[in-house]
């Protein structure tokens, strides 16, 4: 490797290992996060206030009850039973927050005659519990079916999702862990590269920089590798922290996961030098961070599903690397790693590192005063 | 100039959109000479050193600097002049040595070499902390000499310094003006812009600088001769003077030039004539006497003028 780059790299090192906040940031703060964005995550959905309406003979509705305060997910709203209330009354006087409500006559009648309707009412002012809660009793009102009737009836009450498939308990650990990983992964990639090349200009020293007879790929290559390595190295600290501590399983390849990190790493670090060629100073650099961090996680799909947006805005998901990254992490660490998704999300990632990468690289030279 | 130019400006002009910064700028600079750049704030000093540094390529016109220009490629001119800024050239979050390393890295050169140049360097500048002294922990004044050391690293014919004395003690602002000599002995070109007429002085050569272009170029002897041409005398006020009497006196016939020097005002004389008339009236009211005029005084006729 050639001289200059390797200086860089070594400079660039030693500057971000040297300082004991900085050493905090990269390596305790990832691992610190995780733990509490995890636990934080999984406890959201816990100890949900279900309330059933139902007669005495209606047994396949009781059972479905009784399997949902049994699972743990849920306690009794303290008003279930035969004497019905009003619903509505209740979600909105916040004494529960799903009621399950038979449909005339029972749920088993219902069953019997074949036009089994069973409404589930959810309180949705939060949006991601409201989606938790209905799969939870989709899950188990199939299971209470296939126990009770010995079989799924041939036109299953229900439509399954995809998350039931491969979350079967609905683990939002599960689910939300990979989420959490991209979110400090993009955090350490595309903040620091930004901020380190914004510093030197800010300080000054990116005038001496460039006083050298350095070439522009020398410059961005050396200001941008130390932090993809930096980037590498959180891969294997919130892995541990996302199997050991959240039982998240990793059934995919390592080889997988470690390429599309990369790949993923790339592009945050290119958008970060392409933000850098915008600010000249470290407040706006912190500024820029946010304006691209805010919609990245909107977009991502770890709070929002992609598929429900929009068709006129659901291509900012396809621009945005979290986006990608996500449906990687998910798919290798939960599914095992379908080529196909693989190859895809890769070659998206690819693609928008490239174009960012070209993007500053053309920049780099027009701010060179 | 005694020998061949090492340094060749002709006819620069750098715009920024409708903002000339450097207007129809020409000077050569010969080897081993100590040339100044002076000029108010915002005159276009920093914009024409980033051009001959090879930082910025000029609008129109084209340097020469130790035989090469633009043509070759702005690395070409990079290798042959080292630049220190007037902003940090090292960091502070470094050591001494893992900064010279960079520096060295960054100019590609061959570890013996370096070793041998940072040996030499740092015993001009006489540096006698560890290696491993952060930067940060650095006086001014020495952070200062390491800064040049680090500019005169890879032995580059021409070295451009852009006040490299400002927020230095005196002490430490001697003792620099005292290590430019020495480069400039030993055959380098220095390039030095500053705000301090007392280190102006000390060029062989000043050009000045407004409103980006060149208003004057000469020794600062010369200057003296050629922008004050009348006689220059020293006003020492006898009595306390009004601020409103004194303002008059700037628009007052019998000078052409008249401004403050601490307490003392210095003043030209307009015409032998005016002087004659009115030499008697004034010396009642101040302590006259002949003397020759400071850089500061060409400094303030030339670049702040009056229009």
């Amino acid at each position: 490797m050639n001289r200059t780059l390797l200086g860089f790299i070594r400079k660039e090192l030693i500057q971000a290992l040297r300082d004991p906040r900085m050493k905090f940031i990269l390596f305790v703060a990832p691992v610190v996060q995780m733990t509490i964005f995890g636990v934080a995550i999984s406890n959201e959905v816990k100890n949900i206030r279900l309330a059933a309406f139902f007669s005495p003979q209606d047994t396949v509705l009781r059972d479905v009850y009784e399997r949902a305060i049994h699972g743990g997910w849920f306690v009794p709203a303290g008003a279930s039973g035969a004497v019905a209330q009003d619903p509505f009354e209740l979600i909105r006087a916040d004494k529960a927050d799903a009621v399950l409500v038979a449909p005339e006559g029972g749920f088993t009648r219902a069953l019997g005659r074949g036009n089994a309707r069973l409404q589930l009412l959810v309180d949705a002012t939060n949006v991601t519990q409201a989606q938790s809660i209905e799969g939870y009793i989709q899950a188990i009102v199939a299971r209470t079916l296939a126990a009770d009737l010995g079989a799924l009836p041939a036109r299953p009450p229900i439509r399954f999702d995809l998350r039931v498939l491969f979350n079967p308990s609905l683990d939002t650990a599960i689910f939300m862990v990979p989420g959490v990983m991209t979110m400090l992964m993009v955090l350490t990639t595309l903040v620091l590269t930004n901020i380190a090349i914004v510093r030197e200009k800010e300080l000054g020293t990116f005038e001496m920089l460039i006083s050298a007879p350095v070439s522009r790929t020398e410059v961005i290559l050396g200001k941008t590798l130390p932090y993809v390595v930096i980037g590498m190295t959180n891969l294997p600290l919130t892995l541990a922290v996302a199997v050991f501590v959240f039982h998240v399983p990793m059934r995919g390849s390592m080889l997988a996961l470690v390429v599309a990190t990369l790949a993923f790493v790339c592009t945050t670090v290119a958008m970060g030098t392409l933000i850098s060629t915008y600010c000249d100073n470290q407040q706006q650099a912190s500024m820029g961070g946010f304006l691209f961090m805010f919609p990245a996680i909107m977009f991502s799909g770890l709070m929002f599903p992609i598929e429900n947006m929009p068709a006129s805005v659901r291509w900012l998901a396809f621009i945005d690397p979290l986006a990608h990254y996500l449906s990687l992490l998910r798919n290798i660490m939960l599914k095992g790693g379908g080529a196909e998704t693989l190859i895809r999300h890769s070659a998206a990632l690819l693609l928008l590192a490239l174009v960012s990468g070209a993007a500053s690289f053309k920049r780099f030279h027009t701010t060179l005063r | 100039m005694s020998e061949a130019a090492v340094v060749e400006a002709r006819g620069l002009v750098v715009r920024y959109g409708d903002f000339t910064a450097v207007d129809r700028i020409s000077f050569a600079v010969g080897r081993g000479e100590i040339f100044g750049f002076l000029g108010a704030n915002g005159a276009g000093k920093t914009t024409t050193i980033r051009v001959l540094c090879g930082l910025l390529p000029p609008s129109e016109g084209g340097v020469s600097m130790a035989g090469v220009g633009y043509e070759q490629g702005e690395r070409a001119i990079k290798e042959k002049v080292g630049y220190m800024s007037q902003r940090f050239t090292l960091y502070n979050d470094l050591t001494v040595g893992e900064n010279l390393d960079f520096i060295a890295s960054l100019r590609k050169l061959e570890p013996a070499a370096y070793r041998r140049r940072r040996r030499e360097l740092l015993e001009l500048i006489a540096f006698d902390k560890p290696m491993s002294a952060m930067v940060r922990d650095l006086s001014g004044g020495i952070k200062q000499q390491v800064s040049l050391a680090a500019a005169l690293l890879h032995d580059p014919e021409i070295v451009f310094l852009d006040e490299p004395t400002a927020g230095v003690t005196p002490v430490g602002r001697e003792r620099f003006w005292g290590l430019i000599r020495r480069v400039a002995g030993g055959g380098k070109t220095v390039f030095v812009t500053t705000h301090y007429m007392d280190e102006a002085e000390q060029c062989g050569r000043v050009a000045l600088m407004r409103e980006g272009r060149l208003v004057a170029l000469d020794s600062p002897a010369g200057l003296k001769k050629t922008v004050f041409p009348e006689p220059v005398f020293e006003f020492d006020p006898i009595g306390r003077l009004s601020f409103d009497k004194l303002s008059a006196y700037k628009t007052h016939e019998a000078f052409s030039f008249f401004e403050s020097y601490g307490p003392r005002f210095h003043a030209a004389a307009a015409s032998p004539e005016l002087w004659a008339a009115w030499a008697p009236r004034l010396e009642k009211l101040f302590r006259i006497r002949p003397i020759a005029p400071s850089l500061e005084d060409v400094f303030i006729r030339v670049v702040e003028a009056r229009r």
